[in-house]
């Protein structure tokens, strides 16, 4: 089985995100930057698929700007064969990366795609629904298990209410969620090993996919302060307070 | 390395030394950050500054597992072999913890053992320290000659294929789990360092006493050792007969680099615990954070900051490249431990009566980077040190 494991480039998630002066975005310059979080989980899970004799190939795949390089070389150094790099600055949104996906995997021809449920910057969570839907490919999203199971794959995904378990045909995809396991830290030898490691570096004109944007963001803006708390002091002050200042009893 | 338009080099680590970097803070928060609630308990209620054997073990583990053994050491010994920058910049997380925990094997001596240590001395004490198999300490001071070599009277003498060595040292540390010790003694004539031998002396050699225990500040202990007719075999010599004293200095410069980085990581703990203080208290209506003694503080702390870690830096890649670096060793042994005991002093100040407390890492960070400004040379030798230098080059 070959995996192939789409990651992004994000703020890193210790990082208190800052609104730019502009209000067209948030602040990444000279901010830390690392792999989106439920990739990781992603590139962890397609790694232990790998170590469990169930698939023999990863390929690590990242859209945007020269730096993602980085987040590959972190997906390699995690146990990725290889990598692609597509090359772009400017915008992403989900349905041109989503496209791209589709190019390099009409290339790749992997049995399986795990990538996280959604990215923590944009929290767009779309870019495997659309690749699946694009591709026609069945789905498992917000993964918390993946077992290979009857020449497919048995997802079993966290719903309200309690599990369910899903039989996917391969190829398919999968989202990952955070308790789907916990990403191993990239061993130092495993570091040095991925250098030597191969990323081939492709542009989306290349795979013949317009990346053009097709929303426009109009304005960015810091959520309202919240507003510092009152103490009450009796159970009567806080009824009286929450019926005629709150208004909400 | 990347030019800045007045000409200075700002050499950057490579991406693969940044990722190890990021490994090893990845193990310093959650590996080793966890444990230090209980280190400074039971150093508060006077017991060891240590971990237990029970914490330790799970630690080299993980650090075995995730390939941070032997760091510096070369790749035929099994090793990482990491160029001196991304050494340093692994010292600097290392620095913003207060467990005590080293990937073995300790650095410092392995140098002097690289440098001068012959076959079968390679085999029988640098191969297993190298694994991390050994430890090792060195004995340099004596009671009434710290620094300078000058006043070193412990002394060996040729006894057919033995020394007998007879004297005192101090300030020497990790004795009691240290396998063999480096031990710089007098075999002939010179008002210097001429004449001067190393020798490894295996703990348990007869004559090698160990006096006392002295407990330092900081929560560290030193040992006085005594050296009662200690009889060593002359295949003992480390390096040549009298020619003991520059290998050692060897050792040193790491020594003085690795403090300054250490200095770095423990002004950042110090300058993000500041920070968050300083965001989180407000006193008589104001925020601390919008108090202009408070915000110069921050100011001031970031940009040392910045300067240190530069200057590691910079004596990093001369070092590798082969450079003399005394000079910037001595000027990072300087403005590194002034300038942690200036953030650490400020930090502990920002939390008021909290920052006086030993439930914080703070206290105990102040005491060790007091100590740092002694040993391995006080401040102000080194400041002697790289004026004259300074002198003689300009005629």
């Amino acid at each position: 089985m070959k995996l192939l494991v789409p990651v992004k480039r994000v703020v890193d998630y210790n990082v208190k995100v800052r609104v730019k002066a502009d209000h067209t975005g948030v602040e990444t310059a000279n901010v830390k930057m690392s792999m989106n979080p439920f990739d990781e989980i992603a590139v962890e899970e397609a790694v232990r698929l790998k170590e469990k004799g169930a698939a023999t190939e990863i390929i690590a795949v990242s859209a945007g700007p020269t730096a993602c390089q980085e987040q590959i070389r972190t997906a390699l150094a995690m146990g990725a064969d290889r990598g692609i790099l597509i090359e772009h600055d400017g915008i992403l949104e989900p349905l041109a990366v989503a496209k791209l996906l589709k190019a390099v995997i009409a290339k790749e021809s992997p049995d399986l795609v795990i990538l996280g449920k959604q990215a923590i910057d944009d929290d767009m969570n779309a870019t495997g629904q659309m690749l699946a839907a694009l591709l026609g490919w069945p789905q498992g999203t917000y993964a918390s298990k993946v077992e290979p199971a009857d020449g497919g794959i048995k997802v079993t995904r966290e719903v309200d209410g309690g599990l369910e378990r899903l039989q996917l045909k391969l190829p398919a995809i999968v989202t990952t969620d955070l308790r789907l396991n916990e990403p191993r830290y990239a061993s130092l030898p495993n570091i040095m090993k991925a250098r030597k490691k191969p990323i081939e570096t492709l542009k989306p004109a290349d795979l013949g996919v317009d990346v053009s944007p097709r929303l426009t963001v109009l304005k960015v803006e810091e959520p309202p302060k919240r507003q510092a708390g009152k103490k009450v002091g009796s159970v009567q002050e806080l009824v009286e307070k929450l019926r005629n200042e709150a208004k909400v009893i | 390395m990347a030019l800045e338009t007045d000409g200075f080099a700002i050499p950057e680590l490579a991406e693969e030394h940044r990722m190890v970097r990021d490994l090893v803070a990845r193990f310093v928060e959650r590996d080793l950050m966890p444990l230090e609630p209980a280190v400074l308990k039971r150093e508060s209620e006077g017991g060891r500054y240590g971990l237990t054997p029970e914490e330790e073990a799970p630690l080299l583990a993980r650090a075995k597992e995730l390939g941070l053994y032997g760091l510096d050491v070369p790749e035929e010994f099994g090793g990482a072999d990491l160029p001196v920058s991304a050494l340093m910049a692994i010292e600097e997380e290392m620095g913003r913890t207060v467990t005590p925990f080293i990937f073995p094997p300790d650095s410092p001596n392995l140098h002097m053992l690289l440098a001068v240590a012959n076959a079968e001395q390679r085999t029988k004490y640098l191969d297993p320290y190298a694994r991390g198999e050994m430890r090792s300490s060195i004995a340099i001071s004596e009671p009434g000659a710290g620094g300078d070599p000058a006043g070193m009277t412990t002394r060996a003498v040729k006894d057919g294929d033995h020394w007998v060595i007879n004297g005192r040292k101090i300030w020497v540390s990790g004795v009691p789990r240290a396998d063999f010790i480096i031990l710089m003694a007098r075999t002939g004539e010179g008002k210097r360092q001429e004449g001067v031998t190393a020798f490894i002396v295996e703990r348990g050699t007869p004559g090698f006493v160990i006096e006392r225990e002295i407990p330092m500040i900081g929560g560290r202990r030193t040992y006085e050792l005594v050296f009662e007719d200690c009889r060593v075999h002359e295949r003992q010599i480390l390096g040549q007969l009298g020619a003991g004293y520059a290998p050692m200095q060897l050792r040193l410069n790491v020594r003085r680099l690795q403090m300054g980085a250490r200095c770095t990581g423990m002004a950042r703990r110090a300058l993000e615990m500041l920070c968050e203080q300083a965001k989180n208290r407000t006193t008589f209506g104001v925020r601390l954070a919008d108090r202009q003694a408070i915000q110069w503080w921050i100011a001031e702390a970031a940009t040392k900051i910045h300067i240190t870690r530069l200057m590691v830096r910079d004596a990093a890649a001369k070092m590798s490249a082969g450079q003399d670096v005394r000079t910037e060793a001595s000027m990072l042994k300087v403005h590194a431990t002034e300038m942690a005991q200036e953030v650490l002093d400020n930090a502990m100040q920002t939390f008021g009566a909290m920052g006086m407390t030993k439930e914080l890492p703070l206290q105990l960070m102040a005491a060790q980077v007091r100590v740092q400004r002694i040993y391995e040379g006080p401040s102000e030798v080194h400041r002697m040190a790289i004026a004259r230098r300074f002198l003689k080059e300009r005629g």
